[in-house]
């Protein structure tokens, strides 16, 4: 991809604070590979700090490949390969002498299906600080409330911290989830479709848990659900066929997208 | 009533019927053996069973078998477990998908269904002989060698089970973890034996039953002894092989003392395996 190419798939919000907002992560014609399959084609895009940027399109256009490039979390698959350059904060993460311990403590994800830790509640929160910081006793309960406050769950778990994860539902666990990753004050969060697995009521939640979060965290939120995207993202970025077709304000990306292709799969003619 | 609706009804029924009938001669069977081995023993079930040694003959009892079977038992698990439990972790976490890991793998099964002769024979070549070298034949066979012989018996039980349990345990929680920076050796020590850690003592405790009923690897290894002893060094005697001597015995009332033997084994095993069953079942409720 040529670098005029490139350079206009980056978003160019009309006006606003995203105008202003300096870039968090910088990907550079990116590239993946499964097994020999090219599942990513030169992805350059940049993501603001302190926004939420929904990634859409339709399964298997590569938005979660693209997300679990950020921490590196294909890494522990044998035969995957990512080529280009993810620039977060000045440095390549892809480079290959970048600390995993590192990386993963600067950017946090949730996943899919809520996959709490068979342990209790509290351990779950307390597990991930543990192994980045020694804290006493007291400052980690403030570290694990405080995260469980985060996360819009203290109130429901207060008072059954010792009881095991796996008794919560699935939006609780989802959102303890969401309390275990900001616990370890990530700078990035990667929601790789969170609400797939839960309720209306409980997506509802977790919608409004991401709004409030985006004060504190660059998050960048992959999604099949277009209605989710445009609820609760700044921007949104179009994927299809491994390729990102458009990246812009997540506004414009639903009222007047500059792309065919965007604006068939918005409108519902495919995907 | 349409007769569509009518033919499902009837597939159901004769499938179902078929399925209740298959599994009461499966019941059935295990029920008979339960039933003949105590009709047979009965005579010789008695509290002399419990504590009287072999060294009496027709008027003693099993104690000394009975005592050498669970420590026999117990060297094979406690060689076992360990080396099963970690060759297991290897295998799922850190070789799942290498050829190498493949190759354990297979060569694993093949242990699993090995001629338990042969195991017996094997460590009677490597400890059993060796021993009596070194010792100038004051050491011979021992109750030790035999837990070496059903280790071989039980490790690729606990191997196969382990390697399973962990594979079954989702990739998610591996991501998960990982995602928080977590190094493999943490991940694998302190959440993923965790969460399998219901199946591997399931694993564990069905190897145990495996093991407790193994005649031939004891025959070249542990011997037999009339008399009750405790040092692991000391020919031992244990119930298998006490039923498969007393079997061959002309006298009645020594095939009573096989018979009771028998049902203590019988009865031992089953109790094992319900315990496999509970704690597994104990195990899903917590997942709810």
């Amino acid at each position: 991809m040529t670098e005029s190419a490139a350079a206009g798939l980056h978003p160019q919000p009309a006006a606003g604070p995203e105008a202003v907002a300096p870039t968090k992560i910088q990907v550079n014609d990116l590239h993946f590979y499964y097994n020999g399959f090219h599942a990513l084609k030169g992805i350059s895009m940049a993501i603001p700090e302190k926004k939420v940027t929904a990634i859409i399109g339709p399964s298997g256009c590569g938005k979660s490949t693209l997300l679990r490039i950020f921490n590196r979390i294909y890494a522990i698959y044998p035969k995957l390969e990512a080529r280009g350059e993810v620039i977060l904060d000045g440095e390549n993460v892809l480079a290959p002498g970048y600390s995993m311990n590192r990386l993963r403590s600067k950017v946090g994800m949730v996943f899919q299906k809520p996959v709490p830790f068979p342990m209790t509640i509290f351990e779950n929160v307390a597990y991930g600080i543990r192994h980045h910081e020694k804290l006493s006793r007291a400052d980690m309960e403030v570290r694990v409330e405080k995260a469980l406050r985060d996360a819009a769950l203290w109130d429901e778990v207060k008072d059954k911290l010792k009881q095991n994860a796996l008794g919560l539902s699935g939006g609780q666990q989802q959102r303890l989830c969401i309390a275990r990753a900001i616990a370890l004050r990530p700078e990035v969060l990667l929601l790789d479709e969170p609400t797939s697995a839960l309720d209306p009521i409980a997506t509802g939640r977790i919608e409004q848990l991401v709004e409030e979060l985006k004060s504190q965290f660059t998050i960048v939120i992959v999604t099949h659900n277009m209605q989710q995207a445009a609820r609760c993202s700044d921007l949104t970025a179009f994927m299809y066929m491994g390729e990102l077709i458009e990246f812009d304000g997540t506004e414009k990306i639903f009222t007047k997208p500059s792309k065919k292709q965007t604006e068939d799969y918005i409108t519902g003619r495919f995907g | 009533m349409n007769t569509l609706y009518l033919r499902r009804r009837m597939t159901n029924w004769i499938a179902l019927g078929l399925s209740v009938f298959a599994t009461l001669i499966g019941l059935g069977f295990l029920a008979w053996i339960l039933w003949e081995t105590l009709r047979q023993g009965i005579s010789a079930l008695d509290l002399k069973l419990f504590t009287k040694i072999t060294a009496y003959g027709a008027d003693g009892g099993l104690a000394n078998a009975m005592v050498g079977s669970l420590i026999i038992n117990f060297i094979g698990i406690a060689i076992a477990t360990p080396i099963g439990v970690l060759a297991g972790t290897w295998l799922a976490e850190y070789a799942n998908r290498t050829k190498l890991g493949e190759t354990i793998r297979f060569l694993n099964d093949i242990l699993l269904s090995a001629p338990s002769i042969v195991m017996g024979l094997f460590v009677y070549t490597i400890v059993v002989l060796p021993s009596t070298a070194l010792t100038n034949g004051n050491t011979t066979f021992s109750g030790f060698a035999g837990g070496v012989a059903l280790a071989l018996i039980a490790l690729p039980v606990i191997v196969r089970t382990t390697d399973e349990m962990l594979r079954l345990v989702p990739s998610t929680l591996r991501e998960a973890a990982l995602s928080l920076g977590v190094p493999q050796w943490k991940l694998t020590l302190q959440i993923l034996i965790r969460a399998a850690r219901s199946g591997i003592i399931t694993g564990v405790l069905l190897a145990l039953a495996r093991i407790s009923g193994e005649t031939a690897p004891l025959l070249f290894t542990a011997f037999g002894n009339n008399f009750m002893v405790f040092s692991p060094m000391s020919k031992m005697a244990s119930l298998p092989q006490i039923i498969y001597q007393y079997a061959n015995d002309p006298g009645d009332a020594m095939h009573a003392l096989a018979w009771a033997g028998a049902f203590v084994v019988t009865m031992f095993v089953l109790l094992l395996s319900l315990a496999s069953r509970l704690v597994l079942s104990r195990n899903k409720v917590s997942h709810d």
